[in-house]
């Protein structure tokens, strides 16, 4: 089990921190309104020790609102937060010994990074020997050792999240929270620090959520990854299943890139064999039916009688992404080998058809 | 519990990136002229008065009879008035910017009534209110100058904190454990350090040229004795004048200096009057 930091002092390595495992975090049915509008409704969830969660979503979709209920800077309207069994609902956030880094740059401008990294130390009233020891440490396992007396006008915007981070770990949190961390940085840093965090979390084995609205941050990093929608939770997965076997079509449509074909097309596209799984969706009257299909779902070939025409065609590297208009305007994405897209001009017909089984058949 | 060694990912400190120096070329014709023109405007009359005066004059004004008790009442109440308005405007805009961000507008409105109200209607109203052992002594006008300083305080305070993300920086705070006296005292007021200084700048500098009130209020603080002398000595009369200037010049300096060379130290923003530059960062970049 984490220690915090004012029962436990040393026994690390260049003192920095460490944990045997995370705490297990348990979200039982969340809910939380801010006047008329629902941010959370009835969100559960549970981490395990150790693991890294993603809640993913759209803005407004109450990811925030979940983690600083979490955080204790939100009270739920009902519904219970609670770490290793303990309901954490009467604990005040300055109690709750929960590291969090902000999306903002949070560090205190009146202090220097090692100062920084070791407010949360003073605030538990450790030594400061020891508080320079395992800033010093912390600091280091970032990788800025050499910017430790420096103010955080200093640093640029990686720096100081690094720091952030460091600052964040220092008290041993039983939970690590990260709101969008990553969002105010370039491209690049963005990448390196994403790393760093996902290596340091492991690591250490804190327990982590980690909310965002980049889903390559979510997939990429998180052990599991929650997509939320309109304050609920959609699904829950590993990014795997979450990207091949969505639950719902908000899922399958806000996860990766989806086309959404009518039902109508899929003679055109040679698949009709799929009849069997429209069957229950057209048995309702009214009902319009797609199936929804990702771009490597589908194949095309080059054809003078084909269904399509190439509309658009986007280089990624080792594919391409060939945009196709069906009948009734109907566009879709095509990701193909770039060799063999390589002959696929703008204008030229196609023959498009499905490669395999679609991600889900939905009514409109 | 594993212990970690050291991963160095990523590259050294970037230095902040300087601004390059105005030099006195890229300075225009037309600027110096303007500044010519609006520099006369203050530097005519004071050459004027002190050749008017004489240098020798100025000696003999802290011998005159009520200028030590006029100069040291004006001082006191500067430090009341300052004392007192950082800790009423103080906690009430951060509590505005923390809890009531929607009154700041409203805020603005009220705190700048005492500019608006004429000093008579001001003075009245507060004789009316203010309780009657506080009537017969002069401390009276260091709530009368707490009203009439709230406008530049607010407006201070107002523009340090709009400097800094506060409710990030408190969250920050309590999330490492820190209660409320101690996210006060190690994280706002540090970074409010700039913003007080300006408060108090302003606040000294109104208390110590406040004539009307204390006029009105038959009280002598250092600008009352100085009109009252007048009647008695021209020159020394505006040698005092001169002097006060000066030394409230002075003294304002001397604030600024203290105060924001530490400041700047830290990364701390400059000190202007109604506006606290936001801190130099670095956005992106690793």
């Amino acid at each position: 089990m984490t220690t915090n930091a004012g029962q436990a002092t040393g026994g690390h390595a260049g003192g920095t921190p460490g944990g045997a495992s995370g705490a297990t975090v348990v979200l039982r049915n969340l809910s939380r309104s801010f006047g008329t509008t629902r941010a959370l409704d009835g969100l559960t969830l549970r981490l395990a020790p150790g693991e890294l969660v993603a809640l993913l979503g759209p803005s407004g979709c109450g990811k925030t609102t979940a983690l600083r209920i979490v955080a204790g800077f939100e009270t739920a309207d009902s519904g219970t937060v609670e770490v290793d069994g303990q309901d954490m609902s009467p604990v005040p956030a300055a109690k709750r010994d929960m590291g969090m880094v902000f999306q903002s740059y949070s560090l205190f401008p009146n202090m220097s990074a090692a100062d920084n990294v070791s407010f949360g130390l003073r605030m538990r009233r450790l030594s400061s020997a020891e508080r320079q020891r395992r800033a010093a440490g912390l600091l280091d396992m970032v990788g800025l050792a050499a910017q430790a007396k420096q103010y955080p006008h200093q640093l640029s915007g990686g720096q100081q999240q690094r720091v952030a981070l460091a600052r964040a770990l220092a008290i041993e949190p039983r939970v690590l929270l990260l709101d969008e961390p990553l969002s105010a940085l370039d491209a690049k840093v963005r990448l390196q620090l994403r790393e760093q965090i996902r290596s340091l979390q492991q690591r250490l084995g804190t327990t982590a959520l980690f909310v965002t609205h980049d889903q390559e941050e979510a997939l990429s990093m998180a052990d599991r990854v929650g997509v939320m929608h309109d304050g609920r939770l959609e699904q829950i997965a590993t990014p795997d299943e979450l990207y091949d076997r969505p639950a719902t079509p908000f899922v399958a449509e806000f996860v990766g890139v989806m086309n959404r074909i009518p039902a109508g097309l899929l003679e055109l596209l040679g698949a009709s064999g799929l009849a069997a799984d429209l069957t229950p969706h057209r048995e309702r009257p009214g009902s319009a039916v797609d199936v929804l299909v990702r771009p490597e779902g589908l194949r095309i070939a080059a054809s003078p009688t084909g269904n399509g025409i190439v509309v658009g065609r986007t280089f990624l590297g080792q594919l391409t992404r060939v945009s196709v208009r069906l009948s009734g305007d109907v566009v879709v994405q095509v990701d193909q080998q770039s060799t063999e897209a390589a002959g696929i001009a703008l204008g030229d017909p196609v023959d498009v058809s499905l490669a395999g089984a679609p991600v889900m058949v939905t009514e409109r | 519990m594993a212990a970690v060694t050291g991963t160095t990912l990523v590259e050294g400190a970037t230095p902040p990136a300087r601004r390059p120096r105005r030099g006195i070329r890229q300075f225009p014709v037309w600027r110096w002229a303007i500044l010519v023109l609006v520099g006369s405007y203050f530097v005519i009359p004071l050459v004027a008065a002190l050749r008017f005066t004489g240098f020798s004059t100025f000696p003999q004004v802290v011998h005159q009879e009520g200028f030590s008790a006029a100069f040291e009442l004006s001082v006191r109440l500067a430090v009341i008035t300052t004392v007192l308005t950082i800790a009423l405007m103080l906690p009430t805009t951060v509590y505005v910017h923390l809890r009531l961000p929607r009154l700041r507008r409203l805020m603005e409105g009220v705190t700048i009534l005492p500019i608006v109200i004429p000093p008579v209607v001001l003075i009245v109203g507060v004789l009316q209110v203010a309780p009657g052992f506080l009537k017969s002594t002069p401390y009276l006008l260091g709530l009368i100058y707490v009203v009439l300083a709230m406008p530049f305080a607010y407006r201070a305070f107002d523009a340090g904190l709009r400097a800094l993300d506060l409710s990030t920086l408190v969250e920050a705070a309590q999330s490492l454990g820190a209660g409320w006296r101690s996210t006060l005292w190690r994280v706002m007021l540090p970074n409010l350090r700039t913003a007080m200084l300006s408060a108090t700048v302003l606040t000294v500098a109104l208390v110590l040229g406040e004539f009307t009130m204390a006029s009105l209020d038959l009280y002598q603080t250092f600008p009352v004795w100085i009109v009252a002398f007048d009647q008695t000595s021209g020159p020394i009369s505006v040698a005092a004048s001169l002097l006060a200037l000066f030394v409230t010049w002075v003294f304002l300096l001397a604030i600024t200096m203290i105060g924001g060379r530490g400041s700047r130290r830290k990364g701390g923003a400059e000190v202007s009057l109604f506006s606290v530059s936001r801190q130099n960062t670095h956005p992106g970049g690793s």
